[in-house]
């Protein structure tokens, strides 16, 4: 009897807890009717633009310069290059949501881990089009909330001007990573952080304007 | 005949604009002459500072992407390396030490015996002095361009050439200083940098070479 007593407490603990974290992203923003059902990202749209960012990546406390670039090839596919300010090539990706090729990567680098830590995060960054299933508010922001496979991802929306201000990106459990744009004009974006909760990684980017 | 006369014109002239930008293979004499030009000015730096643009050349993209700053050198090896448009990020070579200031956020690698750091230290030395004719790491080939000579050089060993397929030191043939350093990565993709407003043995003070 004492022993079903405390399997029962446990049981119900355990579902508070799954409960509490599965709105974890939610729980303080208000459901709303759906007002649209698909949410366009411009910020790596444009197949003319060569997108060129002063990056920093910290990882556990090590810090890695350099330049991000991104151009989108075709319809579905983004090239990404990253170089040391001297231009040597550190990786050479070409990503699109279902694909994902590595054209080279130095050596120091070249590790399975980080490398699909690093292409979750770009696909995340230059995905265009989301679907959305849910939304919910609070008061600056629209949330959308969008199906990616067995995660989620959650677009917020500024009230005021339609602006993509961040994308979480999480589990049924718990948030993995955000997105966070910084855009004055709503084409592209000037500054970028891509923050992990779970692990120590940060990539920050910040666009500039070659001289020619 | 008016339009004959024209395209013949036309012809000519693409010919000609073909055969300025032809590289032509030095003769040996021509090669022993060279080197020793540039061996001579090199042995005379003692410091060098230069300004210099920096085309990074991706195929992919519609333009080159360009930064620019200045590079500075004291003999025997303080080395500094400084980006300052668009951004500023200055790197040092000193004491076996690589010291980065990047946006005023400063970092130090200690380098000590690393060969692959001491190799670029002395690789960026030598692409600027332009004293880099050095057989047994590269395969050198020699060029002339019109008031202008060419240097090709392929790394021998594998860790560097794993990174630069080929470094292109383009020398002005009456100064028989270096203008442009080009590294290749492959056939497509290559960085471009433009030497200007050089100047030999000014006084530089080592308290430059702090970041």
């Amino acid at each position: 009897m004492q022993k079903s007593t405390i399997q029962y407490l446990l049981i119900n603990c355990l579902l508070a807890i799954v409960l509490i974290s599965c709105g974890s992203v939610t729980k303080n923003y208000i459901p709303k009717k759906l007002d649209k059902t698909a949410v366009e990202v411009p910020y790596f749209s444009d197949s003319k633009t060569d997108y060129v960012y002063k990056t920093n990546i910290t990882v556990y406390g090590n810090e890695l310069s350099g330049i991000f670039i991104a151009k989108k090839i075709n319809d579905t596919t983004h090239r990404i290059v990253f170089t040391t300010e001297f231009g040597n090539k550190l990786f050479d990706f070409e990503i699109s949501e279902t694909t994902f090729k590595v054209n080279s990567i130095v050596s120091e680098l070249d590790k399975k881990i980080l490398i699909n830590t690093l292409k979750e995060d770009f696909r995340l960054l230059l995905k265009k089009d989301y679907l959305i299933q849910e939304q919910f508010e609070n008061e600056f922001f629209n949330i959308y909330k969008s199906a990616d496979g067995k995660r989620d991802n959650y677009l917020f929306l500024t009230k005021k001007d339609q602006k993509l201000e961040k994308v979480i990106h999480s589990s049924q459990i718990k948030e993995k990573f955000t997105v966070f744009f910084n855009s004055e004009n709503n084409i592209f974006a000037e500054k970028i952080q891509i923050i992990h909760q779970n692990i120590k990684l940060k990539i920050e980017l910040n666009y500039f304007k070659s001289e020619n | 005949m008016k339009t004959k006369l024209f395209l013949l014109t036309i012809f000519f002239s693409i010919c000609q604009t073909a055969l300025i930008a032809q590289e032509q293979k030095m003769t040996a004499a021509e090669i022993a002459s060279f080197k020793e030009d540039v061996n001579v000015v090199s042995k005379k730096i003692k410091t060098l500072s230069t300004d210099f643009v920096q085309y990074k050349h991706l195929d992919f993209l519609s333009k080159d992407i360009e930064t620019s700053g200045k590079m500075i050198f004291k003999e025997p090896n303080l080395l500094q390396w400084q980006y300052k448009k668009p951004y500023n990020y200055s790197i040092v070579f000193k004491n076996g030490k690589i010291l980065i200031n990047d946006e005023g956020k400063k970092s130090a690698v200690d380098i000590g015996n690393s060969k692959i750091f001491g190799r670029i230290n002395k690789l960026i030395v030598g692409s600027v002095s332009g004293n880099m004719f050095d057989d047994k790491e590269f395969t050198i080939s020699y060029f002339k361009l019109k008031g202008q000579n060419l240097a090709k050089f392929i790394p021998k060993d594998a860790t560097l050439k794993k990174y630069i397929k080929q470094i292109e030191l383009t020398f002005d043939k009456e100064e028989a200083t270096v203008v442009q350093v080009k590294l290749l990565e492959s056939s497509d993709d290559y960085t471009r940098i433009v030497l200007k407003n050089k100047v030999i043995n000014a006084k530089i003070d080592d308290s430059v070479f702090t970041n």
